[in-house]
C-alpha cells in the first residue's frame, strides 16, 4: 500500500509539473488579450479585459484558476479555429484512438508470437533475418515507413487509399471506421506503419525474455518430466516472460502518442496528432497547452497502471516489496 | 555494467591493450559500417568542395530543369546523376549539403546532452543525497516521455516564443538544444551508476586521504573510469539524434527549407510523391538510413565490445 502511495504521490507530482509548465506557457507565451481583442481596442478597454479574465491576480491565484479550469474540462479557446479545445480534442481523440488500439494490436499479435518463435528456434536462417530485419527497423524512421508504403500500395499499385480516413460511422460523437470497407481499406497502411517500429520493438523484448526463462532449470525439470514442448514454451516461458513484456507495451501505447503524430501528418489522418502539429505550426497556445495536459495525464496514467497491475500479474513481486517495507 | 572500469585505469589504455583496432577488422559488418560512416563524414565534411553544385547558391537553381529524374540532363546542358528538386537544384549535392547539416546537428546535440548528462550524472552519483534525489526525479519524469516527443514540444514552444523570423535564424540551436535535452537521462543515470560503483574503491579513498580536492576528484580519478559506457550512448545517440532531428524536419518544425537536412529533403520531395517523381523523397531518405543503420550497427559493435554483459541481448 505504502508503495502504490508513493506511486500516486510521484504521478501527481508529475502531473503537477507539466500542469505548471502548460499554465506558463498559456499564460506567458504572447499576450491573451492580444489575442482576444480586436486590432481598435483602446488601451482602457484591454485593461478592463485582463481584469475581466483575472490576468492582474497573482501568478499564484492565477495558476490555482488554471488547475481548477483544466479539472472542470475547460481548457481554453482555440485561436485558430475559435472553437473550445475540449470540443476539438473530443472531436479529433477517436480517430487517433482507433489507429494506435489497431497498430498496439498488430504490434503485439505479430511480436510476441514471433519473439517465442526466434527465442525457441535460437539458429535457425529464418531467425537470423528476422533479427536482421528487426535491426534496420530500428533504423527506420517512421516517416519514411509510410512514404516507402504510400508509394508501393498506393501510388504503384493503387490498392489502398493514402490519406484521410475513408468513410466513417458517427456513433454519437464517436467517429469509426471500423465499419465500412472504405474505413478500414484507409485503417491498413497508417496502423502498419505505426506499428511497425513496435512490433520489432516487443519481437526482440518477448525473445530476450523468453530465451532467460528458457536457460532455467524449471524449463528442463518440464522438458525432462515430458510436458508437451508447446506447452513448456507458451506456457511456461512465455508466462514468466510476459510481465517486462507488458510494462514495455503499456508504456509504449504512451509512445504511439508521440508516433502518431509522425503517422498523422503522413497520412494526413485527421485525429490528435495532425491537430497539434498544425497547432505548432500555427502557434495555436491553447490546444498546444492543453495537449501537454493531456499527454502528462495519459503517461502518468499508463506508469501507474503499470505499477499496480505488476504485482497482480507476477506474485513474485508482491514478496519483493513486502520484504523492502520490512527492511 | 560495472566490470568494464573495474580493470582498467582508463578507456583509451583499455582499448589499446585488448586491441580494439584488431577486433574491429574481425568483424566485418563493424568495418562495413565503419567504412560507410568515414565515408559519410568525408562527404559531409567536403560537401562545399565534393558536391557538383552549390546547393544553397541561388544561381545554380534553374527551375526550368525542376523535378528532372535521376541521370537527366538540363536545359542548359548541366548533368543531374541523382536528379533535380522542385527548385531545380541538384538532387545530389542537396543531399550532401544535408547529410553536413543533419550529422552537424546530430553531433551537436549528442556532445550538449553527453556534456549536461555526464556532469549532471557526476555531481549526482558522487554527492548522493538531497542532489541525487533531485535530479534523478527530474530524469524519471523525463524518461517516461518519448524523445521524440520532447523535441517536438520543446521546439514547438520555442518557434510559438520566437516568431516565425527569428526562429529560422536561431532554428539550429533551438533543435539541438531540444534534442539534447531528451536524450541527457540517458548519460546521467548511466555515469551515476558507475561513479556509485567507483566511489567506494580503494584508490578513491587514497586520494582522499592524500587530500585530492572534489573537483580534481570528479574530473581526473572518477571520470576517466566512467567513460567507457559514455563513448557507447553517444554512438547509439547519434543515431537517435540524425533521426530525430529528420523528423522534427519532416514535420516542419526542424531546420529552416534555407538550410535543409535530409528531413527536410524528404519532407520537400514528399509533396510530389503522387505524382510519381518518387525520387526527391526516397533517395534523401534512402542516405538517411544508410547514416542512421551504420552508427547503429557500429553503436551495437562496441557495446558489445566493451561490454560482455550485454551481449546476451
Amino acid at each position: 500500500m505504502a508503495f502504490l502511495l508513493s506511486r500516486l504521490v510521484h504521478a501527481l507530482i508529475v502531473l503537477l509539473v507539466t500542469g505548471f509548465i502548460s499554465f506558463v506557457i498559456i499564460r506567458y507565451v504572447g499576450d491573451p488579450v492580444n489575442n482576444m481583442v480586436g486590432q481598435a481596442a483602446t488601451l482602457a478597454e484591454r485593461e478592463d479585459m485582463r481584469r475581466a479574465l483575472g490576468l492582474d491576480d497573482p501568478a499564484v491565484l492565477q495558476f490555482a484558476r488554471f488547475l481548477g479550469d483544466v479539472l472542470s474540462g475547460n481548457l481554453g479557446v482555440s485561436y485558430r479555429y475559435g472553437e473550445p479545445v475540449a470540443k476539438l480534442l473530443l472531436e479529433r481523440a477517436p480517430a487517433s484512438l482507433e489507429l494506435s488500439l489497431c497498430a498496439m494490436l498488430l504490434a503485439a499479435g505479430l511480436g510476441i508470437p514471433l519473439g517465442v518463435w526466434t527465442a525457441i528456434n535460437r539458429g535457425s536462417a529464418l531467425t537470423r533475418i528476422l533479427l536482421t530485419l528487426s535491426v534496420i527497423g530500428v533504423a527506420l524512421p517512421t516517416f519514411l515507413v509510410g512514404i516507402i508504403l504510400i508509394l508501393i500500395f498506393s501510388v504503384q499499385l493503387g490498392w489502398l487509399p493514402a490519406f484521410g480516413r475513408g468513410e466513417v460511422t458517427d456513433l454519437g460523437g464517436w467517429t469509426t471506421g471500423l465499419l465500412t470497407i472504405g474505413g478500414l481499406k484507409a485503417l491498413i497502411l497508417p496502423s502498419l506503419t505505426l506499428g511497425l517500429f513496435q512490433m520489432t520493438l516487443i519481437m526482440r523484448l518477448v525473445r530476450a525474455e523468453v530465451s532467460e526463462v528458457l536457460r532455467s532449470s524449471f524449463i528442463k525439470f518440464a522438458i525432462a518430466r515430458g510436458v508437451p514442448r508447446r506447452k513448456v514454451y507458451y506456457r511456461h516461458a512465455l508466462g514468466n516472460a510476459l510481465l517486462p513484456v507488458m510494462t514495455i507495451v503499456a508504456l509504449q501505447f504512451g509512445n504511439l502518442f508521440a508516433f502518431s503524430i509522425i503517422v498523422e501528418t503522413v497520412f494526413q489522418w485527421p485525429g490528435l496528432g495532425l491537430l497539434i502539429i498544425q497547432a505548432i505550426q500555427f502557434a495555436d497556445v491553447p490546444v498546444l497547452s492543453a495537449y501537454l495536459v493531456l499527454i502528462s495525464g495519459v503517461f502518468a496514467l499508463l506508469n501507474l497502471t503499470v505499477d499496480i497491475l505488476s504485482p497482480i500479474i507476477d506474485p513474485r513481486l508482491r514478496v519483493a516489496s513486502h520484504r523492502g517495507r520490512v527492511a | 555494467m560495472t566490470d568494464i572500469s573495474r580493470h582498467s585505469p582508463s578507456l583509451w589504455s583499455r582499448l589499446l591493450r585488448d586491441g580494439l583496432a584488431h577486433e574491429l577488422f574481425r568483424s566485418h559488418i563493424a568495418v562495413l559500417s565503419a567504412l560507410v560512416v568515414l565515408c559519410l563524414f568525408i562527404v559531409a565534411i567536403g560537401a562545399p568542395v565534393l558536391a557538383p553544385y552549390n546547393a544553397f547558391d541561388p544561381g545554380s537553381a534553374n527551375v526550368a530543369d525542376a523535378r528532372l529524374p535521376p541521370g537527366a540532363h538540363g536545359l542548359f546542358g548541366d548533368y543531374y546523376s541523382l536528379g533535380t528538386d522542385p527548385q531545380g537544384r541538384d538532387l545530389l549535392s542537396a543531399m550532401m549539403y544535408g547529410l553536413r547539416t543533419s550529422l552537424a546537428v546530430g553531433f551537436g546535440s549528442v556532445a550538449l546532452a553527453a556534456l549536461v548528462g555526464v556532469t549532471l550524472g557526476l555531481f549526482s552519483g558522487y554527492f548522493g543525497g538531497i542532489t541525487d534525489a533531485l535530479i534523478m526525479r527530474i530524469a524519471d519524469i523525463q524518461l517516461s516521455l518519448p524523445p521524440i516527443l520532447v523535441a517536438l514540444l520543446i521546439d514547438g514552444v520555442t518557434l510559438t516564443l520566437l516568431g516565425r523570423s527569428q526562429h529560422d535564424l536561431l532554428a539550429i540551436p533551438t533543435v539541438i538544444l531540444a534534442i539534447s535535452t531528451s536524450l541527457w537521462v540517458q548519460f546521467a543515470r548511466t555515469v551515476r551508476a558507475q561513479v556509485q560503483v567507483e566511489k567506494g574503491k580503494e584508490y578513491i579513498l587514497a586520494a582522499k586521504i592524500t587530500g585530492v580536492g572534489t573537483r580534481r576528484m570528479l574530473t581526473s580519478h572518477i571520470l576517466p573510469n566512467v567513460m567507457a559506457p559514455v563513448l557507447v550512448i553517444a554512438t547509439v545517440n547519434l543515431a537517435v539524434a540524425i533521426l530525430v532531428e529528420s523528423t522534427l524536419s519532416f514535420l516542419g518544425v526542424g531546420v529552416p527549407p534555407t538550410q535543409p537536412s535530409l528531413g527536410t529533403l524528404v519532407r520537400i520531395g514528399n509533396e510530389f510523391l503522387f505524382s510519381g517523381d518518387w525520387w526527391m523523397s526516397i533517395l534523401p531518405g534512402g542516405l538517411l538510413i544508410t547514416v542512421a543503420l551504420s552508427i547503429n550497427l557500429l553503436g551495437d559493435w562496441l557495446r558489445d565490445r566493451l561490454n560482455p554483459t550485454m551481449r546476451t541481448l
